[in-house]
């Protein structure tokens, strides 16, 4: 298969092709377990193959994708023939950020593959959590776990090919209840990601078990609580949900696509400008953010982007200065023309795509934020005189330009004179993006930092889901509005 | 219909026959699918996949469980051991409480009527000279093209170890969204349409509405507007949000039963929306990509779930009304078929609303970017303008506002406050293109207007 991919990617290249490239994917398989109150709802499991080809010609991209490889010659054909149709309307003709030729291999580390695990002991496991879960004042209790496994053949038209075996493996616990009124709540755990690797030896059922009782004492906690109020505070956010806030303002915002407006007649644009770079005050300077597709056990490494370009760790914002951005070939070319001026230095290996039929785009690897030296979290509580703890979230909308935000979460602690208070329902903050990271005034030690998962984002048209991740200490943020 | 799929699945049948003590359902999913991207007034990425999903659920008893590949016709074993699959994990799967029904088709039932041949074929020059009509004169240094052409075709066929009745349905669909963005100002005007047959394509229409946009926006410094109440005219892109999730989190049985429900049962029957509201869910609606029967074989029939303002019901999947005890109602279904009735009020199009004497400042808002549900009991829900946002303002000038925020109750939204319904309505194409392909769309008024709502948060900047 290997040689005939370059053979039909050489055959391109005669026609008039500039680049070429082909992701084959020998296999990618999933398995899916879903049980909802004690019914095993969703048992399930998917295996698929087959090619993707992107074709670069005079500026513009051709990508044709099929799962039958009966004659790949064809695949090929109408890649180019898509580009040549895309190249009528150019009007800043496609260059790639010069790269290294690699012949490399990337497994991501597994102790144990989830698919040699028996269904049995998979279904095992979330009875057990069900079995914990079910106790008083829970209403709805689902345990979850998917797990996926792929591998990645690489192959392009300027020497690379690179295979890829990737495993990932992802589960929670969530519990619901109804208050007095008849109003839902819930709560969660999803766990983040502890030791070097990424299989089924993760799924650690003390763990699990341990944090099943947790959810189901503060479900309990929040279905007798007061409504959160309405108000301007410190919030303190935890793990939980600065993951996310991490990702839909700082991530979204600061991928290169977007920034280029490759992404506005869909999942929007950013507020950030190339002017913007090593500038731009984005976040107190107690924010460093960094894109690390390094970390061995988050699904946001994977060894070599689509692009063929080998994880990187790089920094986003030093000390709360713009310096970065999350980018691929393309775009950082695009970025440097445009901007007049060297921005940036070549691609930041962020160039992924969902499956084999779908195009790369930039996508987040891990965009992790370093603890900062501000203590514990009841240190930080100690300091803060007016404030909140919030964790979990429940829903997040966000500006078309990544501008402002509304979250709501699953739970608040009210925080008066530096001690933690009652617990609140219905609580939530929102805010504007700069103004937003502006405010950070503590960022939690070490022992405070946890990497956090995303399993389901979502981006570009046709659209694609991404996994990655968020290494996140708690922080504090001064002057919030809550409770709308 | 396609004689090598029905051979295939008779095929498929035969070998899950021989699975004693087992029964299997095959669902088959076939799509062509073509979409080119504009960005920067250049196409940024011209795609076609053609994929063939199979989903493969074996049943023994109270135990189900499936397994699903991406495959193509000539790989009949490799469908067989996917059936072997499905039939090894059903053994090992944990009974449900409840005995899921398999459904039994008593006639081959075949639907190509929402299949048009010259939509799905229709070429990547045809989609560019689309866009280039729509945007012609349009663009300028500073003003892009974004969007995208996505067209292409579905196949959906169904057998299972019950009958040797089939189920076919085949569409053809069309999306089509352009969006004319100042580079720097960073404003953004969008105009969309939706096709089911290629005579539906009009790009004249889109010219039409984003040249108006385009006007307003050019000629207006944008600004912040005030906190506080505003009488606001949602469009028909914008009213396609609030309906999709009123659909997600009010009218279904399961989710009520759940607890994830804005709506109770002590509510049917009674006065819970504006007398001015009648939705329902219309499978006889060709623009809606309808399936006349859903994917148990129950034909579906036109079925109110807002008439006049009164909540007509729960709906019920198959698997909800297994699991709770009461009668699926023909929606186990890939997407109903919503239906919005047009009201009283007589108004087309943005020119006319504009023209239109008013006795209040209205605010426009077309399009309501990243909704998410705040809080599903109580159906609240958040999210932003983007797209083409004006204050209509009583003296009848046009202002062009910063996007704001929005964070109310669809019972609010669609409750007392509705001010009037436009008499014309519009098809609204919703699909996604994650995973499968599966046009969807709903028929909307193509506005609304509703008074006293608050606007919580309202930007300085675009």
């Amino acid at each position: 298969m290997r040689k005939q991919l370059q053979q039909q990617i050489e055959r391109l290249k005669a026609n008039g092709a500039l680049y070429v490239d082909a992701r084959w994917y020998p296999f990618e398989e999933t398995n899916y377990l879903l049980m909802r109150n004690g019914n095993l709802k969703a048992t399930a499991a998917s295996r698929e193959s087959g090619l993707g080809v992107r074709v670069l010609y005079k500026g513009a991209w051709g990508f044709s994708a099929s799962s039958d490889l009966s004659s790949p010659g064809a695949l090929f054909d109408h890649a180019l023939e898509n580009a040549r149709v895309a190249a009528e309307r150019v009007t800043f003709p496609v260059r790639l950020a010069e790269k290294d030729a690699i012949q490399a291999q990337f497994t991501s580390p597994c102790q144990i593959n989830p698919f040699e695990v028996p269904l049995a002991e998979k279904v095992a496991f979330l009875q057990e959590m069900d079995q914990k879960l079910n106790q008083p004042g829970v209403f709805q209790r689902v345990c979850d776990m998917t797990f996926m496994r792929k591998q990645i053949v690489f192959v392009d038209s300027e020497g690379s090919e690179i295979e890829k075996t990737i495993t990932e493996v992802f589960g929670g616990l969530q519990v619901s209840g109804l208050d007095s009124q008849g109003e839902s709540h819930e709560r969660s755990y999803v766990p983040g990601r502890r030791g070097d690797t990424r299989g089924w030896e993760t799924f650690d059922l003390q763990a699990f078990g341990q944090h099943a009782d947790r959810i189901v004492k503060e479900l309990n906690e929040i279905l007798v609580a007061d409504q959160c109020p309405k108000d301007t505070r410190s919030v303190i956010l935890l793990p939980g949900i600065l993951f996310l806030q991490t990702h839909e303002t700082i991530g979204h915002a600061l991928e290169l696509d977007r920034i280029l407006g490759y992404e506005l007649a869909y999942a929007g644009g950013s507020f950030v400008t190339l002017k913007d770079f090593g500038s731009l005050r984005y976040g107190s300077p107690k924010l460093t953010v960094r894109a690390d597709a390094t970390a061995p056990n988050s699904p946001g490494s994977f060894g070599y982007d689509d692009d063929g370009i080998p994880a990187q760790d790089n920094l986003l914002i030093d000390k709360g200065i713009l310096v970065g951005a999350i980018t691929g070939r393309q775009m950082v070319e695009e970025a440097n023309i445009k901007a007049k001026r060297q921005i940036f230095n070549g691609s930041s290996g962020a160039n992924r795509a969902t499956s084999f039929y779908r195009v790369p785009i930039e996508r987040m690897t891990n965009i992790n934020i370093d603890a900062g030296q501000d203590g514990t979290l009841d240190d930080i509580v100690a300091n803060t005189p007016n404030g909140i703890i919030l964790d979990g979230a429940r829903s997040w909308s966000i500006g078309s330009n990544r501008e402002q935000f509304h979250f709501a979460n699953e739970i608040g602690w009210l925080v008066e004179d530096g001690k933690v208070g009652p617990v609140v329902k219905n609580a939530t903050y929102k805010g504007d993006t700069v103004k937003f990271w502006n405010s950070l005034s503590a960022a939690g030690d070490p022992s405070t930092w946890s990497l956090e998962y995303v399993d389901n984002c979502g981006k570009g048209q046709p659209n694609q889901v991404m996994q990655l991740g968020h290494g996140v200490p708690v922080c504090r943020f001064d002057n919030v509005t809550i409770g709308e | 219909m396609n004689e090598r799929i029905v051979q295939t699945l008779r095929d498929l049948r035969a070998y899950a026959l021989t699975k004693t003590g087992l029964d299997v359902a095959i669902y088959y999913h076939e799509e062509d699918s073509h979409l080119m991207r504009f960005a920067n007034s250049a196409i940024s990425l011209n795609t076609n996949e053609h994929l063939i999903r199979l989903q493969i659920t074996a049943y023994s008893g109270q135990k189900r469980a499936s397994y699903g590949l991406i495959t193509d016709l000539g790989k009949l074993d490799e469908m067989k051991r996917g059936i072997d699959m499905a039939c090894e994990m059903v053994v090992h799967a944990q009974p449900l409480s409840y005995k899921p029904t398999i459904p039994l088709f008593t006639e081959t039932f075949v639907d190509e009527s929402a299949y048009d041949e010259t939509l799905a074929a229709i070429s990547g020059e045809e989609r560019l000279e689309y866009f280039n009509d729509a945007v012609k004169g349009l663009e300028t240094d500073q003003v892009r093209l974004s969007g995208i052409f996505n067209n292409g075709s579905t196949i959906i066929a169904q057998i299972n170890t019950r009958s040797e009745h089939i189920q076919y349905f085949r569409f053809s669909d069309a999306q089509i969204s352009s969006v004319l963005a100042h580079e720097t100002l960073k404003w953004e005007t969008t105009a969309e349409q939706s096709a089911q047959k290629k005579s539906d394509l009009d790009p004249s229409r889109l010219h039409h509405d984003l040249a108006f946009l385009l006007d307003c926006y050019q000629n207006n410094t944008p600004r912040q507007i005030p906190l506080g109440r505003y009488d606001i005219v949602f469009g028909a892109i914008a009213l396609s949000e609030l309906a999709s999730v009123m659909n997600w989190i009010g009218f279904s049985g399961g989710a009520m039963k759940r607890g994830f429900s804005f709506l109770n049962v002590d509510q049917v029957g009674k006065e819970v929306f504006s007398k001015h509201i009648t939705l329902l869910d219309d499978p006889a609606c060709m623009a809606t990509f309808p399936f006349k029967r859903d994917l148990t074989g129950i034909p579906r029939k036109s079925w109110p779930l807002i008439e006049q303002g009164v909540f007509k019901g729960f709906i019920w999947m198959q698997d909800d009304a297994d699991e709770f005890g009461t009668q699926p109602t023909g929606h186990t279904v890939g997407h109903p078929s919503l239906a919005m009735q047009g009201g009283q009020h007589q108004v087309s199009n943005l020119a006319e609303l504009v023209k239109q004497p008013r006795d209040n400042d209205l605010l426009y808002i077309p399009f309501l970017h990243y909704m998410n549900i705040v809080n599903p009991s109580k159906g609240v829900v958040t999210a932003s303008s983007r797209f083409g946002a004006l204050l209509l303002k009583k003296d009848g000038s046009v202002a062009v506002p910063f996007n704001v925020r929005v964070t109310q109750s669809v019972l609010d939204i669609f409750g007392p406050k509705v001010a009037w319904v436009s008499d014309t309505t519009q098809a609204v194409n919703v699909s996604g293109s994650y995973g499968a392909r599966n046009p969807t769309a709903i028929i909307l008024p193509a506005f609304i207007r509703v008074n006293d709502l608050e606007i919580s948060h309202s930007n300085t900047a675009f």
